[in-house]
C-alpha cells in the first residue's frame, strides 16, 4: 500500500494535485469524485492562504502529510462510501437515524459486519414486496412533482437562454447570459438533491469543481467549453415531456386501480349506481364482476408501484448521466 | 517488520473509526462559532495525537456523514481564499448523542485501564 503511494511524484500546484486526485478516483462514482475534489480544493486553498510567503509546492509537500496524498485521500474516500453504502443502501433496508449513526460513527469501515446476506425471497414475496420499498413511494412522488419542476426548468432554460442570446446583441446580454448560466448550475445541484432524497440515487452535494487559479475570463470560457453546462441544459429541457408523461402515468394509472378496487364500495355503502362503461354499455351488471374488479385494481396498483420504481430508477440513472458526467 | 507495521496501521484504523466521529463533535461542542473543515482539521492537528493524528481527508466525509445523521447543521459562506465553505455548527440531537458518546467512550476507557494496568 505503501510503496506504490509514492511512486508518483507530488503534485506542485493545486490543479496539479486535484487532477491527481481525480485520476486515482478513476472508475468511482462520479459524484463521489465531484465531493472529493470540492474537500480537497477547500483544504489546500485554505492551507495556502494561512501559510503565505510560501510557495504552492512547499504547501502541497506539507498537505501531503497532514491532508495525504492524493493517492492515499482517494482511497480514504472509497473506503468511506462503501461504508455509507453499506449502511444507507442495503436491500430491503430502511434508512433509519441508527444505521445512518452506524456509518458516521464508522468512517474506515473495517468494524462494521457485513450485511446478512438478504434471503432468497419468492416471486410472489417480491411482487408484493415492493409496498415496503421507500424509493416506490420516493418514485410516485417523485412522478407527481416532476410536472411542476420540468414545467419550471423547461420555462427557465427556454426563457433564459432566448433573453440572453438575443440581448447579446446589446452589451447588456453577456451579464445576463453569465448569470444564467450560473443559474444552470445552481438548479442542477438543487434537482440532485431531490433526485437522491427520492429515488435514492447518489448525486453531488458540492457544486462542480472550477480551476479558481484561471482568470475569470478563462473561466467563462470554460463553462462555455464544459458539456456538462449543455447537459444540464438539455436535461431540464427533456423535463418537460419526461414530466408530463410521468405525471400522466401516475395519476392516470393510481386513479384507475383504485378506482376499480373501491368501486364495489360505491355501490354497496352509497347506493350510488358504480359500473364499468365501456362504450356506454355497462359492463359491470352482474355481481361476480365486483371480486374480478377488485382483484384486477390491486395487482393494478401493485403494477403501477412496480412501474415507479422502474421509472424511478432509469431517471435517476439518465440524471446521473446527463447532470454529473465527468 | 513490515508486517508489524501493517498490523499497527490496521489497528489505528480500527481505533479511529468511533473516536474520530467523538472527537469531530466534541470540538464542535466546544467551539462558540460554526467551523469549516478546515478550521476543524487543524483544531484536532494541534491537540491530536496518536490516532486523532491521521490523515484529515478523513474528516470531510465524517463530517458530512454525522451531518447526514441529523446531528450537525451546516451552511455556506463565499471565501475570499478558494470556494465556498461549508460552516458547521452542533445541534441539540449532536449535543445529546455527544453525551451518550462521552459516557460510553468514560466506561471503555475505565476498563482499558484497569485491563492494561501493570503491562510494560
Amino acid at each position: 500500500m505503501n510503496a506504490d503511494n509514492h511512486a508518483r511524484p507530488l503534485p506542485t500546484t493545486i490543479p496539479e494535485y486535484l487532477e491527481q486526485l481525480r485520476a486515482a478516483l478513476a472508475g468511482a462514482d462520479p459524484a463521489m469524485i465531484q465531493d472529493a475534489l470540492y474537500d480537497a480544493e477547500e483544504y489546500l486553498r485554505s492551507e495556502l492562504a494561512e501559510q503565505a510567503g510560501k510557495t504552492e509546492a512547499e504547501v502541497i509537500a506539507g498537505v501531503a502529510g497532514s491532508y495525504g496524498a492524493p493517492e492515499e485521500v482517494a482511497e480514504i474516500y472509497r473506503e468511506t462510501e462503501v461504508t455509507v453504502n453499506r449502511a444507507l443502501r442495503a436491500p430491503g433496508m430502511r434508512i433509519t437515524p441508527a444505521a445512518v449513526a452506524a456509518a458516521a460513527a464508522a468512517p474506515a469501515g473495517p468494524t462494521l459486519p457485513p450485511p446478512a446476506a438478504a434471503p432468497q425471497r419468492s416471486l410472489v414475496a417480491r411482487f408484493f414486496g415492493v409496498v415496503l420499498d421507500p424509493h416506490t413511494y420516493g418514485a410516485l412522488f417523485y412522478m407527481l412533482l416532476s410536472l411542476a419542476t420540468g414545467t419550471f426548468f423547461f420555462t427557465w432554460v427556454v426563457t433564459g437562454l432566448s433573453l440572453s442570446v438575443s440581448l447579446l446583441i446589446l452589451i447588456i446580454g453577456i451579464p445576463i447570459l453569465l448569470l444564467f448560466l450560473g443559474s444552470v448550475r445552481v438548479l442542477s445541484l438543487v434537482e440532485g438533491r431531490i433526485i437522491e432524497t427520492m429515488l435514492g440515487v447518489r448525486m453531488p452535494r458540492r457544486p462542480a469543481y472550477t480551476d479558481k487559479s484561471q482568470g475569470w475570463l478563462a473561466r467563462i470560457g470554460a463553462m462555455f467549453a464544459d458539456g456538462r453546462t449543455w447537459l444540464t441544459m438539455l436535461y431540464f429541457l427533456l423535463m418537460l415531456p419526461l414530466g408530463v408523461a410521468y405525471f400522466t402515468i401516475a395519476t392516470t394509472l393510481l386513479s384507475l386501480s383504485l378506482a376499480l378496487m373501491f368501486a364495489p364500495l360505491g355501490d354497496l355503502l352509497f347506493d350510488h349506481p358504480a359500473g364499468i362503461w365501456i362504450d356506454g354499455v355497462n359492463v359491470a351488471t352482474a355481481f361476480w364482476v365486483w371480486p374480478v374488479s377488485v382483484a384486477v385494481g390491486a395487482l393494478l396498483l401493485f403494477g403501477t408501484l412496480h412501474l415507479a420504481r422502474g421509472i424511478g430508477k432509469l431517471h435517476g440513472a439518465m440524471a446521473k448521466h446527463l447532470l454529473v458526467r465527468l | 517488520m513490515s508486517d508489524l507495521d501493517a498490523q499497527l496501521r490496521k489497528f489505528q484504523k480500527e481505533l479511529s473509526s468511533g473516536t474520530v466521529s467523538l472527537a469531530l463533535l466534541a470540538v464542535l461542542a466546544k467551539a462558540s462559532e460554526p467551523l469549516y473543515g478546515y478550521l476543524i482539521a487543524k483544531e484536532l492537528e494541534r491537540v491530536g495525537e496518536g490516532v486523532l493524528s491521521g490523515k484529515q481527508s478523513a474528516l470531510y466525509p465524517v463530517l458530512r456523514n454525522l451531518e447526514g445523521a441529523g446531528l450537525l447543521e451546516s451552511h455556506v459562506e463565499p471565501s475570499v481564499s478558494g470556494p465556498p465553505r461549508r460552516y458547521y455548527r452542533i445541534n441539540d440531537d449532536g449535543r445529546a448523542a455527544l453525551r451518550q458518546w462521552i459516557a460510553a467512550w468514560d466506561a471503555t476507557r475505565n476498563s482499558l485501564q484497569y485491563v492494561l494496568e501493570g503491562i510494560h
